[in-house]
């Protein structure tokens, strides 16, 4: 498949769920999903799997700080050369995401990085322990938010 | 007072240094007598919080930084990132410095494989292999001393462009360099795929089937062992490999040999690609100009790291500064695979698994602990000593 075969394809699968995302294009290689209602974030991803487009190359949060209250998560997927980014918005108090290791086992390092360092709980992810963060973290402290203070680590 | 019989389990804990991750890692393989039953993988025991740290520096500060998230591959990773950030900006590095840019990218390669290739030799008990590709390797480290001034961080790029020309001088001594590693190569690649001792040690062993790798997201030269056809370099051509295109590599067999063979036959097209670099060198400009505000914007670059594809997503929010950096190292991807495939194999060969993939193992003496279900203590046994186990495992089986 070219690009712009999977994109046709990949913007196919999406228009099942119109109601639900917003789609774009930002570069001729790449398609934008913005997902706004997060139960249909998981049947969309088995979507794209079907289709042999689920690669997930990286889930990355992006915290927007305390002022907007949200952060945003990005799912990349990148067959051949498109970059397939999935968003959704989630709220930074209690912000709760299903998690994909049922479908992609290799999202399970990607789910528990974001769990302790953004601060959201992965649905359905059966490990809670620390991937890179020590052991004796402090809970509840996220180091990727924008308000996060190392001082809270010197005493 | 527990009265029940316990079965004997061994959890055994490889770990934590382990440098060839952005962090170093631990496993831990749970084994029934000589079989690993589970496989867990802690990380973070240096975590020096990069990501987090680009936000708070320049763009420009921000290269320096991004050079040192590894040791082995420092160029690709200041490469992704110059990429991405020249994608925001809407700048684009002169043809002379894209061409500069893949030959460091090259000569990185080899030196990485040389380096993997005596490790993983010496995991296996054979050292004579691993002296003769480390003395080898040195070449290739003069030539990127030589060019650069570094043999690590060679600190090649800028935003823009690149920092060093090419003289004649340079060019011939490149020449002669590859020349004579790829003669070396001819013959490591007779010996990973007739020595009978080392055979034993890679043959059917750590088998990853296509289907497999797909779904755990294996990326670079252990999934390319595995049939799947996943080359950034070939996929989604970046700085001038659309002009210098390679060829990719694969083998279906899928176990440690292939994994061998085909770091061992990339190299080749590295060597060609190197010679045909040399021989068309664009002429112009080494750098382009730079903002020192790049504007707002979203920017995702994939390259392809001797490990395999490297991620970098940057958001701008038109300052001096990134909003977000974020990094994916190939290594995260393969771990999820090499902790899979370590059930149901021996513990002698978790070695020669764990070094298949290509965590750069530069770290030689990590502790190494066996802890018994009534002996919550446990006892010590260094990486040496596991090491040895692998060796002195496959000696008896011969006699």
């Amino acid at each position: 498949m070219n690009s712009e075969e999977i994109i046709t394809v990949a913007t196919g699968v999406v228009k099942s769920w119109d109601w639900a995302t917003e789609t774009s294009r930002p570069l001729p290689k790449q398609l934008d999903v913005k997902v706004k209602l997060i139960k249909e974030l998981v049947p969309i991803i088995v979507g794209l799997r079907v289709k042999r487009l689920g690669y997930l190359a990286a889930i990355t949060g992006i915290d927007l700080g305390p002022e907007v209250g949200e952060m945003d998560v990005l799912y990349q997927f990148c067959p051949g050369d498109v970059v397939i980014t999935l968003r959704v918005r989630v709220p930074r108090q209690e912000a709760m995401l299903p998690s994909l290791c049922e479908i992609i086992p290799s999202a399970e390092v990607f789910e528990r990085e974001l769990q302790e360092m953004f601060g959201i709980q992965m649905l359905g992810l059966h490990t809670t322990e620390h991937l890179y963060l020590p052991d004796d973290w402090p809970d509840g402290v996220y180091p990727m938010r924008k308000d996060f203070d190392p001082q809270i680590l010197s005493h | 007072m527990n009265t029940k019989q316990e079965p004997q389990r061994f959890v055994i804990p490889i770990g934590p240094q382990h440098p060839a991750l952005k962090e170093p890692g631990n496993f831990q393989f749970t084994v029934d007598g000589e079989i690993v039953t589970k496989a867990i993988v802690r990380l973070g025991y240096a975590h020096r919080g990069i990501e987090k740290a680009a936000e708070e520096r320049t763009w420009i500060q921000d290269l320096y930084l991004i050079e040192r998230v590894c040791g082995i591959c420092s160029h690709i990773h200041a490469l992704a990132y110059c990429l991405a950030v020249e994608q925001l900006a809407h700048v684009e590095a002169p043809p002379r410095a894209q061409a500069i840019r893949v030959l460091v990218a090259e000569l990185e390669r080899i030196h990485s494989h040389f380096l993997w290739m005596g490790v993983s030799g010496h995991e296996a008990g054979f050292d004579t292999f691993f002296m003769y590709s480390w003395r080898d390797r040195e070449r290739v480290m003069n030539i990127l001393e030589k060019l650069t001034g570094n043999r690590v961080n060679y600190s090649a790029n800028v935003l823009g462009g690149v920092k060093f020309d090419l003289d004649q001088e340079q060019i011939a001594s490149i020449r002669g360099g590859i020349d004579f590693l790829e003669e070396r190569t001819r013959h490591y690649l007779d010996v990973v795929a007739t020595d009978f001792m080392f055979l034993q040690r890679t043959r059917g062993i750590g088998v990853m089937s296509r289907a497999q790798a797909e779904i755990m997201g294996a990326v670079g030269p252990t999934a390319r062992a595995s049939n799947v056809a996943r080359d950034v370099r070939k996929d989604a051509p970046y700085a001038a490999y659309k002009e210098y295109p390679v060829d990719i590599i694969l083998d279906e067999r899928g176990d440690l040999e292939a994994r061998f063979e085909v770091r061992l036959k990339e190299l080749f097209e590295s060597f060609h690609l190197i010679r045909k670099i040399l021989d068309t060198l664009p002429g112009g400009e080494l750098t382009a100009r730079m903002p020192r505000k790049v504007p707002a914007g979203e920017a995702v670059m994939r390259v392809e790291a001797p490990r395999g594809e490297l991620l970098y997503f940057i958001r701008s929010n038109g300052s001096d500064k990134p909003e977000r950096l974020k990094i994916r190292t190939p290594t995260i991807c393969n771990l999820t695979s090499v902790v899979k495939l370590a059930i149901g194999h021996q513990l002698a060969d978790v070695p020669m698994i764990l070094a298949g993939i290509d965590p750069c193992f530069s770290c030689n003496d990590r502790s190494v602990q066996i802890r018994t279900s009534n002996d919550p203590d446990g006892r010590m046994l260094s990486w040496d000593e596991l090491r040895q186990h692998g060796i002195d495992f496959y000696k008896r089986l011969e006699k």
